[in-house]
């Protein structure tokens, strides 16, 4: 017995020394302690980019996720791109111009070659256009390849491209349609084995784990800096955000606002993501455009901006577009908070005691589109509409949101983020169209407008109908406008790397430094 | 023999209905496969490639045949058979929930058995107060503790991922911890027991050392219930850690692939982790009652 507790005593004593050890030799994260990992030494490892989700498929054609586009843009071309203003430019095509309303010519480079040595020309383009346009094909870009009848090769540098009436976004299209090889991408098991054009070629899949990349030695443009890169699969947020901390990883998408402060470095940039709350505009409360006018009034959106996302949104300017976006009308202003003016308003319309109503909102979807509801709801109580929240997973939120605005089960208000990386007016369109897919708002005006701009090439007169349409819907809300969101990245010490505006992250633009 | 092998047939006849039955009541994965502006005609065109149109008893009827000649369906998210999706997977799972119960055994019945020789000790209460905790955090918060504490803070181990050996040294932990309270709390009673028996009290007066007597004699006879403590733990971890500690870890195995099959709605593999999880469960439980038998052959087996 006395040897038992003199033994367990002592056992204690060298517990508590280790555990003060392994405090005190802890400390911050930024002195170089010596880990064999991370450090501005260590140039020579791959540069690690952390995503929540797999990728299903590294075909680029088929998916339109984040997390497989952060592996693909770097190994697909497109024969358009974006510069860091978001403005289009020539990448595979040197140069484009329409023949008429309805076919398109695309002069294409001459010394571009795939990873696997097929050369780039126009059969390869019209093949890879052909082949995401085929109704057989399953792809999710849907949007991307809408109007487009057809393409082929005119002579061995030029392709033509078929459309479906005037499409003014074809160019727009272009940048999203990537160039795979007639020969390869033939193969069922293109998913696995990606061939682009790109600055970098694809190296290996680990399931589960990762996709790694080098550079490509036959690149047409620029050699990139950093030689070989890979895609980690950490689906919890917290251990990625450790992974950071710990310089196994250089780069994690979607951190927390109050997260900013444990990453090595953050940077956030104004994102083409806006949130709203769609309205039901065929259920009695909702009729009357003075009653959605004063919904808008009655949200301060500063105050949920500042304490929900730590000053990572901004109100949105009277519209669901930036400064830089096709179609943005300059007069329009956010809605002020005016609670006030919202009760009159209501008053007027009717509804001097309000009204109850339901907001549906997605769980674990948009980042703290829960609390930001909650706060919605307090300050609708506050003009007298009672708001229920109602919480639904993403699946069933998804195939709910979609009931037409007129049939049973359809939502009343329905909150969400919508992405506009087209930098184009014409984007939201199914959400504000009569017979829009994503629509429960019907205004004749605005489809009148809506279709002329769609019947057009001339960008000017689009640019000023769409700002019509703006100008409209300010009067008549098919939603409450709110939010423009910040997408915040967490980077290691030894990236040096500026986001872009449109949500893709090339490899070719970062180093280490 | 013949009979624990029917029983196991059965338990996993009872596993694969309850699987086929639960994701025909969840929903049509059609809807959720398709692009989110996607119209009618295409959800009801993906719904007939996935075969989910077709009645249910057709299903029913493919999906036991399929089980039986190891065709378990393509999964629709990465598009190649099911089971080979699971099948990459195993290893990585095999291996995490080995090291885990290892650690969990080492921890639990050595514990245990000091703490159950001498109940009642400093060593025993303060034994059953780490017990109780490991048993009663959650799975995840202990790893992403044990992640800040000695992957970001010390740096001695990797964050996460299956990158080389030091890897499996977290997970394991988290595992053993959680499960090791479980075998601790057992072991220690049954040695509690067994060292308040009379046979301890002769020995001891014969001249045994307290150590010789609990070495030699209540090890051996309070083994049978360690043994299957152990068998059962093991068991418990294809249930639970394999996936808190899968995803916080980020380890690939079967935990992650069913987790990350499940919000795609990629109801094949799902189907086929669950079915590949359940086997092992009952190879586990077959394996664990043949070590039973071995090690006594006094138990007869009906």
């Amino acid at each position: 017995m006395r040897q038992e507790s003199w033994s367990w005593r002592r056992g204690l004593l060298v517990v508590a020394c280790l555990a003060m050890v392994a405090v005190a030799c802890g400390g911050d994260d930024d002195d170089s302690s010596g880990g064999d990992t991370g450090g501005s030494g260590d140039d020579a490892e791959p540069l690690v980019i952390a995503v929540g989700t797999e990728p299903s498929t590294l075909d680029v054609q088929a998916v339109n996720d984040r997390n497989a586009r952060v592996f693909t843009s770097n190994v697909f071309e497109s024969m358009l791109g974006r510069d860091d203003e978001a403005e289009i430019v020539p990448v595979l095509a040197e140069s484009y111009e329409s023949v008429d309303d309805s076919h398109w010519q695309f002069q294409l480079r001459d010394d571009v070659t795939f990873h696997n040595g097929e050369p780039f020309d126009a059969a390869a383009a019209a093949f890879s256009i052909n082949r995401i346009i085929d109704p057989a094909y399953e792809t999710q870009r849907t949007s991307y390849i809408e109007g487009i009848v057809g393409a082929e090769a005119v002579d061995e540098y030029t392709v033509e491209i078929e459309t479906d009436g005037p499409n003014a976004t074809l160019p727009i299209q272009m940048t999203q349609i990537q160039m795979v090889p007639p020969e390869a991408g033939a193969q069922p098991d293109f998913g696995e084995n990606p061939v682009g054009t790109g600055p970098y070629e694809f190296v290996e899949w680990q399931r589960g784990t990762k996709i790694s990349a080098r550079a490509y030695a036959d690149y047409w443009g620029e050699a990139p800096e950093i030689g070989e890169f890979s895609v980690d699969v950490i689906p919890d947020a917290q251990t990625a955000l450790s992974a950071l901390q710990a310089g196994e990883v250089d780069l994690v998408l979607d951190i927390l606002p109050e997260q900013r402060d444990l990453a090595p470095e953050s940077v956030s940039v104004p994102a083409t993501e806006f949130s709203y709350i769609a309205f039901n505009t065929h259920i009695p409360e909702l009729e009357d455009p003075r009653v959605r006018v004063a919904m808008n009034l009655a949200i301060d959106k500063e105050l949920i901006a500042e304490t929900i996302y730590g000053g990572e949104a901004a109100p949105q300017p009277g519209q669901m577009l930036t400064e830089d976006m096709l179609g943005y009308n300059a007069d329009l202003e956010a809605f002020p908070y005016d609670p006030d003016e919202a009760r009159d308003l209501l008053a007027d319309a009717g509804y001097p005691d309000g009204f109850a109503i339901t907001l549906n909102v997605p769980i674990g979807r948009y980042s703290k589109l829960e609390e930001a509801a909650e706060v919605v709801a307090g300050q609708l109580a506050e003009v007298g509409i009672e708001a229920e929240l109602n919480q639904l997973e993403w699946n069933t939120f998804r195939e709910d949101g979609r009931i037409p605005g007129t049939e049973a089960g359809a939502m009343d208000l329905k909150f969400a983020w919508n992405s506009n990386e087209w930098f184009d007016a014409s984007r939201i369109i199914s959400h504000i169209t009569c017979d829009g897919e994503s629509s429960k708002y019907c205004n004749p005006e605005v489809d009148d407008l809506m279709a002329e701009a769609g019947a057009t090439l001339d960008q000017d007169a689009r640019d000023e109908l769409y700002q019509e349409v703006w100008a409209i819907l300010d009067e008549n809300p098919h939603a409450i406008y709110m939010l423009q969101q910040n997408l915040i990245y967490g980077l290691s010490d030894r990236l040096e790397w500026t986001p872009r505006l449109d949500d893709e992250y090339l490899v070719s633009e970062m180093a280490f430094g | 023999m013949l009979g624990r092998l029917r029983d196991g047939a059965v338990v996993l006849l009872l596993v694969l209905a309850a699987v086929f039955v639960l994701s025909a009541i969840v929903g049509d994965p059609a809807g959720v496969m398709a692009p989110t502006d996607a119209s009618e005609e295409e959800i009801a065109r993906i719904a007939h490639q996935l075969g989910t149109d077709r009645p249910l008893l057709t299903q029913a009827g493919d999906y036991f045949g399929g089980v039986v000649t190891g065709d378990l369906g393509e999964s629709t998210w990465q598009n190649r058979p099911a089971l080979d999706v699971i099948a990459d997977a195993l290893p990585a799972t095999i291996r995490l929930t080995l090291a885990g119960i290892a650690v969990a055994a080492l921890l639990g019945v050595t514990f245990g058995v000091l703490a159950g020789a001498r109940p009642g000790s400093r060593l025993d209460r303060w034994a059953n107060v780490v017990a109780t905790v490991g048993l009663s955090v959650p799975t995840f918060w202990l790893g992403l503790l044990l992640i800040v504490v000695f992957a970001v803070q010390l740096r001695l181990v990797p964050t996460s991922g299956d990158t080389e050996w030091k890897s499996l040294i977290l997970p394991a932990a988290t595992v053993g911890f959680e499960h090791g309270g479980r075998i601790f709390q057992l072991v220690r009673s049954a040695v509690a027991e067994e060292v308040s028996k009379p046979y301890v009290l002769v020995a001891r007066s014969r001249g045994l050392s307290h150590r010789g007597v609990v070495g030699r004699h209540v090890l051996r006879n309070s083994g049978m219930l360690i043994l299957t403590t152990v068998g059962w733990e093991y068991v418990r971890l294809w249930g639970g850690a394999v996936f808190a500690v899968e995803v916080v870890f980020a380890w690939p195995g079967i935990g992650q692939t069913i987790i990350t099959a499940t919000d795609r709605q990629d109801f094949p593999v799902v189907q086929a982790g669950v079915i590949v999880a359940g086997a092992f469960v009952v190879l586990a439980n077959l394996a664990v009652d043949v070590l039973y038998r071995v090690v006594d052959r006094r138990v007869q087996v009906a």
